[in-house]
Formats: C-alpha cells, structure tokens, sequence
C-alpha cells in the first residue's frame, strides 16, 4: 500500500510586493525519502522551505505535515519538522550542551543524557560539549545547526544548503548521518548548491526556478532520461577522415585523427558503435566513457528554463 | 493521514505543555545573570550615586517634602527608574539581539505560542526589574538606617505590574527595531524623560501653573506616586486608581507583542 504523504503543499504562493517568489508550488514528500530541492540563487528554496517550517507565511495556497496544516496547525507541524537554517546562528552566551538542552526544551523536550550523546557524537562534537561559540569553527557552527534541528526527533527534517563551509571530510560524515536518519525513518528535503551532494544522497530531485517548481522525477529515472555518454575510442593508427558509417551515428574525430567520440543516449548500448568501427578495419587501442552528472543536467534545465522566461 | 505512519523507529520524546515557555525563562533570566556587572549591579550603583547626588548632597539633611524627609522621598521614585529602565531595556535588547543573532529563528520555528513567548521574555524582563529594584531599595534602607514601607501589597503591585507593562513594550521596541539606534530610541527620547519629570525628584504638587498640570498627563507620575504610597504612605492620587491606570496599560501593551507576534511583523516574511 502506498504510503500518504509526509508533506503535501498544494498551489502555494508567496509574493513579496512585486517579487513572485513562490508561484502556485505544488509537491507532495514522501515517507522516508530524501528530496533534494535544486535552483540556483533566490529560485524560491529557502522561501518554500520556509512556508513549511513556521519561517514564511504564505500569501496563498496551504501546506501540510502529517495532515495538520502548517498555518492553523502550527503547534502540531512544528513538532513534527527540524530545520537546518542557511544562516548560521549561536547565542554567545550559552555552549554547546547547553545549546542543545534550550532548543529542545523550546519543543517542550528535556533532552536525555543518552540523546545529547548521540547527537554531539554523530555530529563530532563530543569534545566541544562546553564550548562557546569562539571556541568552534565554522563547519563546527554549522554541525552544531543539525543537532539543534534534530533535538526533538522530528519526522521531517529540512536541511538548507546543509554543507556550506564544511569541508570534504566532514561533508561526506554528514552525508553518511544523513542516511542514517532515513534508515531510521525520518523523511529528509535538503536544499544544496552541490550537485554532487543532491546526486550522492537524493531519491527523488525537484527543481525549482524563479518561484516555479519546473520538475519533480526520481534522480535515476531523470539521470537516466537526460544523461548521455560519451564514448572515446582511442585508435592505434591516426586517421584523416571519419567513415561515413561513424558519422551518420555522430561520431567526431579528436586528437587530430587519433581518437574519435560518440554521444549517445545513456539507455542506448555501446555494442553496434564498437562493431561499425570494426567493421570499418579500425584499431583500437583504448576506451573511455564518461556519463553526465546531475550538474549537468541541472544546468541544461536552468539553462533551458531562463531561454523560455519572458524577458 | 493525521499523525500517522513514518515515524522513527526511536520514539519521539513526549513533550511536556510547560517546559517550552520556562525554557525560555530560564533562559533569558541566565542571560542576564551571565552578565550581572551590566544587567544589575551597574543599574544599582547609578541609582545609588542619584541617591548621594540628590539625596545627601543637594537635598541635604534638614529639607523635607510635604513632612517627608527629602532622601526618603527620592527613594520610591529611584526604585520605579530602576524597575522602568530595566525592564524595559531587558526584552528591547534580547529581542533585537536575538534578531541580529538570527536566534529569533530558533523560537520561530518551535511550537512555542504567542502568548506563551510574551510570557516568558516578560517574566524574566520583570524578575531583573524587580531585582534592581529590590536592592535599590535595600541600599537605601541601608543608607538612611530605616525601612521605607508602608503598604506591602502596594509595593509589590506597583513594581511588578510596571516592570510587566514596561518589559512588554520593550519587547515590541525589540521587534520593532532595525539597528540599535532605535532600541536606544524609546529609553532616551520617552522614558528617561518622563522618569524625570515624573516627580521622581520633587513634588509635582509645587510646579507652577501649566507644569503642573502637564505632570498628570505624564504615565509615570502615576507610577512613581504610587510607589511612593507604598513605600512611606502619600501620594497625590490615589492608588487603587494609579493602579487601575497601569492594569489598563499593561493589557494594551501586551495586547499589541500578541498582535505582532500573530502577523509575524518584523519576523517572519
């Protein structure tokens, strides 16, 4: 039986005097996924995300967590909803246990001897336990976020931009915690400027721009849909023209006739490419192909998107 | 589905109705005791040199007013500063302070209500009121080597209701405010002022004319005089009424944080 969504946002809008940052967004999140919300700067991310948490009240339309809207609901949808904040916050006055206990006792929580552990833990804070805010670094700060937001154990947690300053180790450890969560259950929507972290950790990819969500689509089934490969075969003699075999498939020649490339589809197989240039007596010496990521794609949709904008 | 399947397989700790609103007591009363030295000893200590200033030095040992010795009729006016500035000056800052800090957000985005923020940063707004204005009084009595007080309901009543009054509207300035300039606004430009002129140091009663009666258009003779009956038993309103006045004024002034905090004005986008 398919599970109800966790999050539902029906036509939401959110003007800001003549500025649409929100137009009409319809999405629904699934349990136990993680969603990765891509566009480029001031698409309406933070906006949306904010409409969900408490942060933004929309202009029109409704959202809601496990059923209870977030606007006249809201005691219930913020119980159930952690957010990681782009900006990063920290009151000097108080450290980083302490930190943890105020947030969680906001949300009417005592956080548990055990839970602190856990959290300062995962998240590699554990000798920083009594540390004030001069004490830790920037990608410390940002950890530091991620407890907060999931000091009450929330159902959904929303993570916007969660890796910014955070370097490639600690990145791929918050990647790690990340999966984590979703193996226990809590259903995750993270907002990236990295790619390369959306095509690492997301099921399902929503791209939004200019205030309109433009697609919503399984990462592999879009990976797979708009990817292509590139193959390179490296020949063992140089050659001056292409046969024309090769070139109705689209071959190009390279290196000054020492390799030749074919694009294809990613779904399309490599067989009858390798057999024509066989067939055509040439040698190879060696191969290479490379498939396009999720950056890629990425850019072709925006860029596609900002050729069909009015002017 | 309302409350239904995808929940984590740890359980979700129960939350209990009335630890958010005292988390946030406690932590705007920890706040403030971080910093002791700014928040109360340094508000003691000024009202205390206006106590040597006005009360030994210039008033001097034999002056009286209306039968009161002069340094024990400058005391409740000293005790209602404290309380006024401190109060309000307690929620103006936190609030603008947790705006620059983007810490609003964390309150924000919890299950916290309305009423239930107001309460809390009040609460301990009113407590630092009333701790200053305690000591100031203390010191005081100390000083003279005589208790001042004379109706203990009153002086409990008065202090409290305008450290609550105050703390509100400190707490809207707080919203409010875009720079610091403006939390300084209100203090500088009203409530100093009106102190001062609210017979903190005389008697309105001996203004000429026009003064005088533009004194009981200022709140915070109210105020002062009302302390001043609970403290040595006279005033030149009566009580209850001075009383009734700041009831009014603190339901309004709360009235209009709940209003804000509803509409998300200042906070939410």
């Amino acid at each position: 039986m398919t599970q109800p969504p966790v999050v539902q946002i029906d036509a939401l809008s959110k003007r800001y005097g003549d500025l649409l940052a929100l137009d009409s967004v319809s999405l629904e999140i699934r349990a136990g996924e993680i969603f990765a919300l891509l566009g480029p700067n001031g698409a309406g991310k933070t906006t949306l995300i904010g409409c969900i948490s408490g942060l933004v009240i929309p202009t029109s339309g409704r959202a809601t967590v496990m059923g209870w809207d977030t606007q006249r609901e809201y005691r219930k949808t913020r119980q159930l909803v952690g957010l990681v904040p782009q900006e990063i916050n920290f009151d000097p006055f108080f450290n980083v246990e302490e930190t943890l206990r105020i947030q969680a006792g906001y949300f009417g929580v005592r956080l548990e001897e055990s839970r602190l552990e856990e959290i300062l833990k995962a998240l590699d804070l554990e000798q920083k336990r009594r540390a004030g805010a001069r004490e830790l670094s920037g990608g410390m700060k940002r950890r530091l976020l991620i407890g907060k937001a999931l000091v009450h154990a929330p159902r959904v947690l929303f993570l916007d931009e969660p890796t910014a300053g955070v370097d490639v180790r600690l990145r791929r450890d918050l990647w790690s915690y990340v999966r984590r969560l979703r193996e226990r259950g809590t259903t995750i929507v993270l907002t990236t400027h990295y790619l390369e972290e959306a095509q690492e950790l997301a099921d399902r990819v929503g791209l939004i721009d200019r205030g309109k969500l433009l697609l919503v689509e399984e990462k592999s089934a879009l990976m797979e849909r708009l990817g292509r490969r590139t193959l390179r075969i490296r020949l063992s003699e140089r050659i001056d023209r292409l046969p024309g075999s090769l070139a109705e498939r689209g071959a190009v020649l390279r290196e000054g006739g020492r390799s030749l490339e074919v694009t294809q589809a990613k779904g399309e197989e490599l067989g009858p490419v390798l057999e024509l240039v066989l067939q055509e007596g040439l040698g190879v010496r060696d191969l290479e192909t490379r498939t396009t990521d999720l950056e890629e794609i990425y850019v072709g949709l925006i860029g596609a998107s900002a050729r069909e904008a009015p002017p | 589905m309302r409350g239904g399947s995808a929940a984590p397989e740890s359980a979700a700790p129960t939350p209990s109705p009335l630890r958010g609103p005292w988390t946030l007591f406690s932590k705007e009363v920890r706040r403030f005791l971080r910093v002791p030295g700014q928040t109360i000893i340094s508000p003691v200590i000024t009202t205390v040199l206006y106590l040597v200033v006005f009360g030994f030095a210039l008033g001097g040992n034999v002056r009286e007013v209306g039968g009161v010795p002069y340094l024990s009729f400058i005391v409740p006016g000293l005790v209602m500063l404290g309380v006024i500035s401190n109060a309000f000056l307690n929620t103006s800052s936190s609030m603008f302070i947790m705006k620059l800090q983007e810490t609003v957000v964390d309150i924000l985005v919890s299950p916290l209500r309305y009423g239930e923020i107001v309460a809390a940063m009040v609460g301990a707004a009113t407590l630092r009121a009333l701790v200053v204005g305690f000591l100031t009084w203390l010191v005081a009595a100390i000083a003279q080597g005589e208790i001042l007080l004379r109706h203990g309901l009153y002086a409990i009543l008065f202090p409290t209701l305008t450290g609550i009054g105050l703390a509100a509207l400190g707490l809207f300035v707080g919203i409010w405010a875009e720079k610091f300039e403006h939390v300084n606004l209100v203090p500088t430009f009203v409530v100093v002022p009106l102190t001062f002129l609210g017979g903190v140091f005389y008697d309105v009663e001996t203004l000429p004319g026009i003064f005088g009666t533009l004194s009981l258009f200022n709140p915070v003779f109210y105020l002062v005089d009302g302390m001043r009956y609970a403290l040595l038993g006279v005033s030149t309103v009566e009580p209850w009424a001075s009383l009734l006045g700041l009831v009014v004024f603190d339901l309004l002034v709360i009235q209009l944080c709940l209003a804000v905090l509803r509409r998300g004005w200042k906070l939410r986008s």
